[in-house]
């Protein structure tokens, strides 16, 4: 059922004081300096944000490379370790074998004065 | 692709910022906190600088956030139990200066007790001027759901008007 005119025009002139009493409120005087007041600060607390995610990148990566270079080094060592360790332990073979060679001369010596 | 458009932040303040504070302030019936709105909306705008590509685009950017930002601004009012009412009597207040009529006044007041779909699409009608389609587009929201707001968001408020305003009634 359409609606009668007369609602109708109701309808417009209250949409016409709508539009009329919503037009833009002028902002306050101080906001634009508050914006870029704001903004400034927030530009030096992400520049400040970005240097101490740096610093502490390389911090993690000396770290790292420090912690990476020790283990090596260890490794190395301990490889050196286990090689003179090696080397002694023939040595000590060659000495003993040596001497157990002497030994047995000596006693092949000894039965032999011993037999005649 | 070079950009043609290099946008500068202190004029896009100059020529928004009155916009974003009204559609905060329309929204929230809260001055301090509309400018507390306006002010994160530029601070977000500085962040999007480089992807907005026009003059256009940034106007459309801007009532979009300002719409999101003071629904958020709603949402923690409603969690804290803020009576929405009681604040526009303490806060609604502008200095004398910036002062509309009384009928203006009264009528911005009966905005704020709008469900906020409702005030939210009269707000970008009649202070924007948009059109049912590009008030869907801002809002993200199909465009019967906003003819539907419209509508009776239009009806509620005259209601309330005429209930509330005696020097509104033009017949006797």
């Amino acid at each position: 059922m359409p609606e009668p005119p007369e609602s109708i025009h109701q309808i417009t002139e209250f949409e016409r004081e709508l539009r009329q009493n919503l037009a833009r409120r002028p902002a306050p005087p101080s906001l634009k300096r508050r914006i870029l007041e704001a903004r400034t600060r927030h530009r030096t607390a992400r520049f400040r944000n970005r240097i101490v995610l740096w610093q502490r990148l390389a911090a993690s990566l000396v770290l790292a490379a420090s912690l990476g270079g020790g283990y090596a080094w260890h490794h190395v060592q301990q490889q050196r370790k286990g090689e003179e360790a090696r080397r002694q332990v023939f040595t000590a073979l060659r000495i003993t074998n040596r001497a157990l060679n002497e030994m047995n001369a000596r006693l092949a010596a000894h039965d032999r004065a011993a037999n005649e | 692709m070079a950009r043609t458009w290099q946008p500068d932040f202190e004029r896009l303040v100059d020529e928004h910022q009155s916009m974003v504070f009204s559609l905060a302030w329309r929204m929230t019936g809260d001055r301090g906190l509309a400018e507390e709105i306006a002010q994160d909306v530029f601070l977000e705008l500085d962040m999007h600088l480089d992807h907005l590509e026009s003059p256009a685009h940034t106007l459309f950017w801007l009532r979009r956030v300002a719409m999101s930002r003071s629904a958020d601004a709603l949402r923690r009012r409603r969690v804290r139990g803020v009576d929405l009412w009681v604040e526009i009597d303490d806060h609604h207040g502008a200095p004398p200066e910036e002062t509309t009529s009384p009928l203006g006044t009264r009528l911005e007041q009966l905005l704020t007790t709008l469900p906020e779909p409702q005030r939210a699409a009269l707000t970008l009608r009649y202070q924007e001027d948009l059109t049912p389609e590009e008030i869907a587009t801002v809002l993200d929201s199909p465009l019967a759901t906003v003819k539907s707001h419209l509508q009776r968001g239009l009806k509620l408020l005259r209601a309330k008007a005429q209930s509330h305003l005696k020097e509104y009634i033009r017949r006797a």
